[in-house]
């Protein structure tokens, strides 16, 4: 099919050559952007109601304070989501990241319990989440087995494993670890007040490195390649490596989500083996709203981050309204049902 | 042919026996079974008591029925090249609607109203099944995706069917749905044997089966064949969904209880598995129904084990993983092409790829 010619062509790549047909191209780029223009609209319409319906005469809904909470509650969601872009834009999926966030929190509370120093364990933490994901890389390159069901043995053994370290909530009082959860620079007054912690940088940073990565770098031009199709055949004639890039994908999302089991752990000061039970989903769910195809090679990792923000908003809306939280669950359903028909709708005009 | 000894060649024919999808399946099975026996001595006993079998056998088979209900339906699934992820939100929805309806109704024990609780419960995985079936074949969108909305929401339609809470319900003909006795065999087991033989005849009896598979190839060409792609790909995920309200049915019967939370949890998942175990590869065009029946036990039996050699059950999930990943790379046919090029390397040239 010709709808997968543009996405490979970066974003962040000068745009082409300006033709006298200068409105067909923009029209061209449009459609391209519409999944993303879509979660913009969808955060926007949100971010309205809320301060349609929430504002008092003390507190706008709209605030910084409001943006900070997002990024705090879901700074372990955002890393995840990015990582599972990476996997998605190169047609591949990842189940494994929910178990491997129970297992990284779970030996991160083992390690210190036994003593061992706080810059071991987060990169022992980080380096769990690579492990993970070399495997499943391995078993999609090497055995040639689905995405599908070579993440879905790691998720076992993930899920196992954390049951194998313990089946209780173990809670992490690391002066040093508790130092780093609770160091925030604090901004405004009162009501106003909003902070920046550790987790929202290493997520923030986190994503900008991805974009820089997915948009300048080879390796993110092979991912979008990789989603195109064709088995990687036209990244091959393109001289990049679809083997390495394949296996590399994995090899982010296991590593991005060893760094949001940390994140979670910061986050929740403990360790526990049913954490994430679901979360895959909520990461897939993200990139989907985000604007990214499931079938590989079109997307944004910044659609992601507006994703990540309409997830935390749902929550964020059912609760001001006094829902019960398992509506979230029902909303989440419908966004997502809008969204797929959305990018249905692009594809077809594409055609 | 190419081996330096011909005829009767023992090596050739294990090594027929090995590229046969179910060997290693059946070969676990047989491990752990006799792994079990021997570390528990009773554990290959089967008793009657009261005309109804009783043993660890016996109980695994029970265990072995919702599983390959939801299999039988996955496999389908899997053979026209889709998925269906929203089958343990199924169960846990099914389950929330019959026993809410009992609930509700003044009599639960009334053999009526655990009819109409069944079947209401079996309508609501019908529309499921026919909302999947509409939004992969009207709508064209993935089955994976297109199920996993539903596997979300659908957990969160059932804490609103029962509200929140765990519905619990008295009502000895449900019950026995889960945990009774038909002719001494379980219920379960009588009823997953029912719908496997219905299943399995109208699949291989009629040309269902063939358009399953031509749909799961190629859709396209299969189309222009005849074959009413679009209706065979709605059925089979109307299946799905009825074969996955009846697994939550009779699952929760046992318990009467409707814990929106968990009924189900992961179960679609163990179900891939199943189907996987069963030697049908998960990117269509074919499937294996026998093999569903050793998956399904195969997996029973490793939840079993597990408990038998007094491991902590948690550690389930490890064993589950171990199984896969073995089952999954001993059946790649990487694995399997690169072994065979070792074996007679000089002379074998490069595998020729097909274009697709």
């Amino acid at each position: 099919m010709s709808t997968r010619l543009s996405p490979l062509r970066a974003p962040g790549a000068p745009a082409t050559r300006r033709t006298p047909r200068g409105r067909a191209l923009l029209g061209r780029l449009d459609r391209r952007f519409l999944p993303v223009v879509g979660t913009l609209l969808t955060l926007v319409v949100m971010l309205g109601v809320g301060q349609q319906r929430y504002s008092t005469a003390r507190a706008d809904f709209l605030s910084m304070r409001l943006l900070s909470n997002l990024l705090l509650d879901n700074s372990y969601l955002l890393v995840l989501a990015v990582g599972m872009t990476f996997v998605v834009l190169a047609g591949g999926i990842d189940l494994s990241v929910g178990a491997v966030v129970a297992l990284v929190g779970l030996v991160t509370a083992k390690l210190f319990t036994a003593g061992v120093p706080l810059p071991v364990v987060l990169v022992v933490g980080v380096l769990i989440g690579t492990c993970c994901g070399s495997v499943i890389g391995v078993m999609v390159q090497v055995f040639d087995i689905q995405p599908f069901i070579a993440s879905l043995a790691v998720m076992f053994l993930a899920r196992g494993l954390a049951n194998v370290v313990s089946t209780n909530s173990l809670k992490i009082d690391d002066p040093g670890f508790s130092a780093l959860a609770s160091w925030s620079l604090k901004f405004g007054e009162g009501r106003e007040t909003w902070r920046i912690n550790a987790s929202m940088l290493i997520a923030l940073a986190v994503l900008l490195l991805a974009v820089y990565v997915l948009h300048y770098t080879r390796f993110g031009r092979s991912v979008y390649g990789l989603g195109a199709g064709d088995r990687g055949a036209a990244v091959e004639l393109m001289g990049l490596r679809p083997a390495r890039t394949r296996i590399g994908v994995y090899i982010v999302s296991g590593t991005c989500a060893g760094i949001a089991g940390l994140l979670f752990a910061l986050y929740t000061k403990s360790g526990f083996n049913l954490t994430g039970i679901g979360m895959e989903l909520d990461a897939i769910a993200a990139v989907v709203i985000g604007g990214t195809l499931l079938s590989g090679g079109v997307g944004f990792v910044l659609g992601t981050g507006a994703g990540v923000l309409v997830y935390g908003l749902i929550q964020v809306l059912i609760a001001r309204e006094g829902l019960d939280s398992w509506y979230t669950r029902v909303f989440i359903g419908v966004v997502l049902l809008a969204f797929v028909a959305l990018q249905k709708l692009v594809a077809i005009r594409r055609e | 042919m190419s081996g330096p000894s011909k005829g009767a060649d023992p090596s050739a024919l294990l090594r027929r026996a090995t590229q046969h999808g179910l060997v290693w399946p059946v070969l676990a099975l047989v491990v752990l079974l006799l792994a079990c026996g021997l570390k528990s001595p009773g554990f290959l006993d089967v008793a009657t008591r009261d005309g109804n079998l009783y043993g660890q056998l016996v109980d695994l088979l029970r265990n072995s029925a919702t599983p390959l209900l939801l299999a039988l339906g996955m496999c389908l699934v899997i053979a026209t090249g889709g998925i269906d992820l929203s089958v343990g939100a199924v169960m846990a929805m099914s389950l929330a609607v019959s026993l809410t309806y009992l609930a509700g109704s003044g009599d639960p024990a009334a053999p009526a109203n655990v009819v109409v609780a069944v079947g209401l419960g079996l309508v609501l995985g019908l529309a499921v099944g026919a909302f999947n079936g509409f939004m992969v074949t009207s709508l064209g969108i993935q089955p994976f995706i297109a199920t996993m909305i539903l596997m979300v929401a659908g957990r969160g339609v059932a804490m609103l069917i029962t509200q929140g809470q765990i519905t619990t319900v008295t009502s000895a003909p449900f019950k026995s749905l889960g945990s009774g006795f038909l002719g001494g065999i379980p219920v379960p087991v009588v009823i997953a044997a029912v719908v496997f033989v219905l299943v399995a005849l109208v699949v291989r009896r009629t040309a269902l089966g063939m358009f399953l598979e031509s749909v799961g190839i190629n859709r396209e060409a299969s189309r222009l064949a005849g074959v009413k792609a679009r209706s065979t790909t709605w059925t089979v995920y109307v299946i799905a969904g009825l074969l996955a309200a009846l697994a939550g049915i009779v699952y929760g019967a046992p318990t009467m209880a409707a814990d929106a939370n968990n009924i189900g949890l992961l179960k679609e998942l163990d179900a891939i598995m199943v189907v996987v175990l069963g030697g049908t590869r998960l990117d269509g065009g074919r499937f294996h129904l026998g093999g569903l029946v050793v998956g399904a036990l195969l997996l029973s039996t490793l939840e079993r084990a597990v408990i038998v050699f007094e491991l902590p059950s948690q550690t389930t999930p490890l064993f589950k993983a171990v199984v896969l990943i073995a089952v999954c790379v001993a059946a790649s046919p990487a694995l399997r092409s690169r072994l065979r090029s070792r074996r007679t390397a000089p002379r074998r040239p490069a595998p020729v790829e097909v274009a697709a």
